[in-house]
């Protein structure tokens, strides 16, 4: 039985929180895709706005990984702002290592999640899951969960960089 | 030829701001479920830390096509977070009143959303779009929006307030 610990992520959590985003990359086959560096973690987590808030989900010493980590999972999330209900939680990344799951780590992380939107005012957490994901979808249906995409047929569409570009230097 | 100009939302913005999102929220037959307040809105979005920005398209007094009206459009973003990338701007509403459509307004907003998104670093922008709503869709494909949901099969899930309380609360 897992002992473990739940905390808001520090600044010297940059590089563990770096290592276990590249792990979930990793488990949806897209480790290549992180190019995001510590030094980007830090200042965009950790500055005078923060863009990003983690909960770490941490083992004690003696329990630790087999690779030697003591922080096993974590939890990234920020607020985002509905027009006509007003603040939202949005669930960014949530992963726990492999060999810690089975534990209720990951709902213990929710319910924390769960209180951190309610104390903040809050009206709902969102969240996107890949389609193919069943486990995680099962996972969150459990808790309450219910698929907007489904239900009000939202696409999330997105304007890369290249094109942000082109359009920003385009003469009127 | 409307002449108009856009600039950053301010605390007196807040009513106009609120009439527009339920003028877009009408168009998409939900006009009731509109909870928010200018309260809300004015502590939200111009307290200590805003949870949102907006960029309002305005007329000239003498301009007005609807009286009273010289704030005739807006957009609402915030910026979200990619743990793979970085920093996102996130458009959450964007609206130019039925009188004011068809003069570049709408392509003026996005324009400056692009500006600001390069600026402030982020890798792109990203934005929810109905999937009945084929114009929209359009629009935004003509710039360069490519649709996430159809190709990485994303959905998009929510858990309300009662199911949070009741996480919050279990043992």
């Amino acid at each position: 039985m897992a002992n473990f610990i739940l905390r808001k992520a520090e600044p010297k959590d940059v590089s563990e929180i770096l290592r276990l985003i590249k792990e979930l990359a990793k488990f949806e086959e897209m480790e290549e895709q992180v190019i995001l560096t510590e030094k980007e973690l830090l200042e965009d987590g950790f500055g005078e706005h923060p863009f990003y808030h983690c909960i770490i989900a941490e083992v004690p010493q003696g329990e630790q990984s087999v690779e030697g980590y003591t922080v096993i999972g974590f939890a990234m999330y920020y607020f985002t702002y509905d027009p006509w209900i007003g603040k939202l939680l949005y669930l960014e990344d949530f992963y726990v290592m492999k060999e810690f799951r089975g534990y209720g780590i990951g709902s213990e992380i929710l319910k924390l999640l769960s209180e951190t939107a309610v104390k903040t005012r809050c009206s709902s957490m969102h969240f996107i899951v890949a389609e193919w994901n069943k486990s995680s979808i099962e996972f969150y249906k459990r808790r309450g969960a219910s698929d907007l995409s489904l239900e009000e047929g939202w696409r999330l569409f997105e304007i890369s960089k290249g094109s942000l570009l082109k359009m920003s230097t385009k003469q009127k | 030829m409307a002449n108009f100009k856009l600039r950053k939302a301010e605390p007196k913005d807040v009513p106009d701001i609120l009439r527009l999102i339920k003028e877009l929220a009408k168009y998409e037959e939900m006009e009731d479920q509109v909870v928010l307040t200018e309260k809300d809105l004015l502590e939200d979005g111009f307290g200590d830390h805003p949870f949102y920005h907006c960029i309002v398209a305005e007329v000239p007094v003498e301009h007005q096509k609807v009286k009273g009206c010289s704030v005739i459009g807006f957009a609402m973003y915030y910026f979200t977070y990619d743990p793979w990338i970085g920093k996102l701007l996130y458009l959450e509403d964007f609206y130019v009143m039925q009188e004011y459509r068809g003069y570049g307004i709408g392509s003026e907003i996005l324009k400056l959303l692009s500006d600001t998104a390069v600026k402030t670093r982020c890798s792109s922008m990203h934005f929810i779009v109905a999937e009945s709503n084929k114009a929209s869709i359009e629009f935004y494909k003509k710039r360069g929006a490519s649709d996430l949901s159809l190709e990485e099969g994303w959905r998009l899930f929510r858990i309300d307030k009662d199911y949070l309380l009741k996480m919050s609360a279990e043992e």
